[in-house]
């Protein structure tokens, strides 16, 4: 699977904002992310629970939408970011 | 620990470490007898209340009036925000935050049912323009 995710939840304001971000990043960048929906998919919620232990700690205790999070080096960016910071987040 | 409580004159039902001084609904004194929470749950549902959307907001609102924080003007946020919530009451069994996932320890979501307690969240403590970790709710405008 991709190492890069962004969980998102359908009815979730910030995930809406930072969609368009996400769009463009990945035509600048041409690196694609796994956009995992955790609210309306068991399957990807587990899968956002099982990575608790890393990314709530960075998330003020919490399983935030959106979370972009990277599985190999852990890094971990939750809620409404600015454009730069995202894309710093995904070249690492 | 919280108990349940009720009145033994208008049956009013509290969840709390103590019953109050006074029924808020009778006004009766030192009026709370220890209940189980099966009577609880029996006597509550007695009087059914059905929450749509509409009730809800209406509910949130009246909330809000007499605090520091208001509903967001923002409609369409407002309306994503409760379609999520309703959504996450029937498919899950309460209306649980639609920005913060649940993690399956039950005395952990309770705290993620809406409204929550996010008068202590990074996003609106201290901060002039402070909202819910998902901008339900925002604060109040000085001059409003
Ligand atoms: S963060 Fe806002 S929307 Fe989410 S549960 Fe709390 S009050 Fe409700």
């Amino acid at each position: 699977m991709n190492k890069r995710i962004m969980f998102w939840a359908r009815e979730c304001p910030h995930c809406k904002a930072m969609m368009p971000f996400v769009d463009k990043l990945e035509k600048e960048i041409g690196i694609k992310l796994e956009k995992l929906e955790i609210w309306h998919n068991e399957e990807n919620a587990d899968l956002m629970r099982s990575y608790r232990s890393v990314i709530a700690p960075k998330c003020g205790g919490q399983l935030r939408t959106p979370t972009f999070f990277n599985t190999e080096s852990n890094d971990v960016i939750c809620g409404e970011v600015e454009y730069e910071t995202l894309k710093e987040w995904a070249l690492k | 620990m919280k108990k349940y409580w009720r009145c033994f004159v208008c049956n009013d039902i509290h969840y709390g470490v103590k019953p109050p001084e006074i029924c808020p609904t009778c006004l009766a004194k030192h009026a709370y007898v220890e209940i189980s929470s099966n009577e609880a749950k029996n006597i509550s549902g007695v009087g059914k209340v059905e929450f749509d959307k509409e009730r809800f907001h209406e509910a949130i609102d009246k909330f809000t009036e007499k605090n520091e924080f208001q509903v967001n003007p923002d409609k369409g946020k407002v309306k994503m925000l409760l379609d999520g919530i309703f959504s996450n009451e029937q498919n899950y069994g309460l209306k649980y935050c639609p920005c913060r996932l649940i993690t399956k320890d039950f005395a952990e979501d309770i705290k993620q049912v809406c409204p929550c307690n996010f008068l202590i969240h990074e996003t609106y403590k201290d901060k002039e323009d402070g909202e819910c970790w998902c901008g339900l709710f925002v604060r109040r405008k000085k001059n409003e």
